[in-house]
């Protein structure tokens, strides 16, 4: 007996890799995760963008080129993806608004209203249009985020300012967890006697229990509260990869951190485990297949140098989109840079295509011809191919 | 040094317990890559909110891009140490191995000093905090146990360290036996203070000198054929990180290689058959927290490995929380307010879950959590032990 023997191997903690993990624990699959480090969905506002382009996503799909990897998911599938999530999440006392029929808006800390399907229920409140007015609660000192964006763009928006004493996202999260700061923040609160229709603050309404922080405030000041999500540090962000770690362990999967794989060991067409060095010998997880969740360059599945894009952990065949002067346009800000497709190429299956590998499976934003930026479909695509992912990989292993 | 790798992310950021709590300190990102663009031989160290850092590894553990926040700040609290003069707290903690000889030879005298208002007065004198108490000596020290050396095939050579040595020896006596009902041959080879503390203290050069003794030790028992085993996270973490990292020990990479957690060679020997433990029932609901240097040590977590093969046992894995005491650091008067800050968020996230238990594979964290808390604590060993029956005493 090996009590270190998985069914399935994930390699990448993020959405995609946590979600898939979560779906085989739940169906009484041993699941490991390993990771290098902390996933790029940390960064992320934690909305769960389907596809932006479009007022509806799932219309906005059909309209996506024939190579996106979005056409290898059934519509049934990326409503169970959509579903399962939300009810995951409710679990972990972090629900979701939003319906995949039809997209909503967050406000961004330009004061810019931002498409995305699904978002934290701190969120929800958020203005769906330019009519609402709204008063807006910041920090001192807080270099994060400047009012004075979204008033330059609602000239009705009032704004208050309170001394936390800290002054950045994360601490100022931390002190809203303390029943006595939040008790004399709340008297301040009350003073102020706010006019407008809404309150907004930064998100930085707790890490653990943001939710109800949001609803308590609503309740106290009989208004809609919600929050505006930040740059990094972005505390909505590590809300959602504590709660998909918490679901992914909660079901009975193992996370191991830190471990980066850097070799495997093969038999024939089969992968047997992946290898991470550690401080002295090398360890390795045995697995019946594997799920590749790398995420794209930020995320370290992807490496790109001035001659090729490399696949990092199993030097999978990667899509270059051209040579390597079309990777970019000139517009810094243009979503259409050719690198955007950079990726796997995969079968209807996920698995990767043109390797001889016969139990890797992929999801995620490490697919080829994605464009994330480009159609807004960062955490969406996740969860849906992850849902993809795990199917094949079930039917691999039977 | 990779510091040039980092892309500003702040997922470091995100993870540093300190940052959290103290507006003193900058974070990982400020204080580590971000400064050592600035940090010049030619002048003096000025950064002393370096020394702020807990050296709790969290940014590594996080960082997507390789980076080693944690191990570039150590080296500034090496070099700022060695530039400025040093506390008192800080000369007592590095030499806290030769403190504690001392009083665990004196162990009732010791305990009754730093008990009474006097003795905390002069402790709170020297920049120390007495807001934690002090874990108690006891005379009997593990160094004392009897060797046994059996004709059995595996054999291993225990880093015990200086927390069960001079404050738990109970603990040590039980995982010798746990080990030894495995079939295994344990000896306690000749150690001293494995030099994390005196390294967290800025004194490179008395951690080095620990590190020499100790490895020559270890060394001539993995070419005797021994596994080295340790039970201490942080322990642990310095032989394998740190002999042959910062403190460039010969041998370091021997040692690194044939060195194991106690729980992690459990599982060694299940795997391959040679122990198969017939686990019995355990009806608890514990919360286990997990050390940060065990999550540094990147080996899993091979204590929750094992307990979940115990049936009846409920746990909860805590890894997001640093109980905040950090060796030597939470004992600090500079640190005392993040110290206690850091303990109590973990103990409200604990309490929320409704354990009864609090399990920490690292002494200092089990002396915060129950000391801020009044749950009881516990090794992972002392479970595995009751799970199959194996009690304290011979």
């Amino acid at each position: 007996m090996s009590v270190t023997d998985y069914d399935v191997v994930i390699i990448g903690a993020g959405v995609a890799g946590l979600t898939a993990g979560a779906l085989l624990a739940e169906r009484g699959f041993k699941v490991a995760l390993v990771t290098r480090g902390e996933p790029t969905a940390c960064l992320s506002t934690g909305g769960i963008d389907v596809c932006s382009r479009y007022d509806n996503p799932l219309l906005g799909i059909k309209d996506l080129p024939p190579e996106h990897p979005f056409h290898f998911v059934s519509e049934k599938t990326i409503r169970e993806s959509l579903d399962h999530f939300q009810t995951a999440m409710r679990e972990m006392d972090l629900p979701y608004a939003g319906a995949v029929e039809k997209n909503r808006f967050i406000l961004s800390a330009l004061g810019t209203l931002k498409t995305s399907c699904l978002v934290p229920s701190t969120m929800e409140a958020a203005p769906q249009d330019n009519n609402d007015n709204i008063h807006i609660i910041t920090f001192k000192g807080l270099k994060d985020f400047y009012p004075g964006y979204i008033i330059s763009r609602r000239k009705k928006t009032g704004f208050s300012v309170y001394d936390a004493g800290v002054y950045s996202t994360m601490s100022i999260a931390s002190h809203f967890e303390e029943k006595e700061f939040f008790e004399k923040f709340i008297t301040w609160l009350t003073k102020l006697d706010i006019q407008e229709d809404k309150v907004a603050f930064p998100a930085v309404l707790g890490l653990e229990s943001a939710s109800e922080i949001v609803h308590t405030i609503s309740v106290l000041i009989g208004k809609p509260v919600f929050e505006i999500p930040t740059i990094p540090p972005s505390m909505p962000g590590r809300r959602l990869f504590n709660a998909l770690k918490g679901y992914f362990r909660k079901k009975g999967g193992t996370i191991y951190w830190s471990w980066t794989v850097t070799g495997i060991e093969k038999s024939g067409k089969i992968i047997e485990a992946v290898t991470t060095p550690s401080e002295g010998r090398p360890n390795s997880i045995n697995a019946k297949a594997f799920i590749l969740s790398t995420g794209s360059f930020v995320g370290g599945g992807l490496t790109a140098t001035r001659e090729a894009i490399m696949e990092n952990v199993f030097d999978l065949p990667v899509h270059v989109p051209g040579p390597r002067d079309t990777w970019f346009e000139n517009d810094y800000f243009s979503l259409n840079h050719g690198i955007g497709k950079a990726g796997i190429i995969v079968d209807s299956s996920l698995r990767p295509a043109d390797t001889r590998w016969e139990n890797i499976f992929t999801c995620g934003s490490i697919l080829s011809h994605t464009e994330i930026l480009k159609n807004g479909c960062g955490h969406g695509l996740a969860l849906a191919t992850a849902h993809v992912a795990v199917k094949s990989c079930m039917e691999y292993i039977r | 040094m990779n510091f040039e790798h980092c892309i500003r992310c702040t997922i470091c950021v995100e993870n540093c317990p300190v940052f959290r709590v103290n507006p003193e300190f900058p974070g990982p990102k400020q204080a580590g890559p971000d400064a050592q663009r600035f940090r010049s031989d030619r002048e003096r160290a000025e950064d002393k909110w370096v020394l702020l850092c807990s050296q709790c590894k969290r940014c590594e553990m996080a960082c997507p891009c390789g980076v080693e926040p944690a191990q570039i700040i150590l080296m500034a609290q090496q070099r700022y140490g060695r530039e400025h003069p040093r506390s008192l707290a800080h000369l007592m903690f590095a030499n806290n191995y030769y403190l504690s000889t001392l009083g665990s030879f004196t162990a009732p005298i010791a305990n009754m000093i730093a008990a009474t208002e006097m003795g905390k007065k002069a402790f709170r004198a020297m920049g120390i905090s007495t807001h934690t108490p002090f874990p108690k000596f006891r005379f009997r020290k593990l160094r004392n146990e009897k060797k046994n050396l059996n004709r059995r095939r595996k054999k291993v050579a225990f880093f015990y360290g200086c927390f069960i040595n001079f404050y738990r020896p109970d603990i040590g006596r039980k995982i010798i036996r746990l080990l030894t009902s495995l079939n295994v041959d344990v000896v306690l080879p000749p150690q001293w203070c494995c030099g994390l503390p005196a390294l967290g203290n800025g004194n490179l050069k008395l951690a080095r000198f620990f590190a020499e003794k100790n490895a020559a030790s270890l060394s001539n028992y993995i070419d005797a054929g021994y596994d080295v085993i340790y039970t201490c996270t942080s322990c642990g973490l310095c032989i394998l990180h740190d002999y042959p990292g910062i403190l460039k020990i010969p041998q370091g990479k021997k040692i690194a290689e044939n060195s194991y957690d106690v729980h992690e060679y459990i599982i060694k020997l299940i795997n391959e058959g040679y122990a198969k433990p017939d686990f019995g029932e355990v009806r608890r609901k514990i919360a286990y927290h997990i050390p940060c240097h065990l999550r540094a040590l990147e080996i899993g977590y091979p204590a929750a490995k094992l307990m979940s093969l115990i049936p009846g046992m409920e746990y909860e894995i805590f890894d997001d929380t640093c109980c905040g005491l950090s060796g030597s650091y939470g004992f600090k008067k500079s640190n005392e307010a993040t110290a206690s800050q850091l303990g109590n968020r973990s103990i409200s996230l604990i309490r929320k879950t409704g354990a009864e238990t609090i399990i920490a594979d690292c002494g200092s964290c089990r002396m915060q959590l129950g000391g801020l808390s009044g749950l009881t604590t516990l090794d992972p060993a002392e479970i595995l032990c009751e799970s199959l029956g194996i009690t304290g005493k011979k």
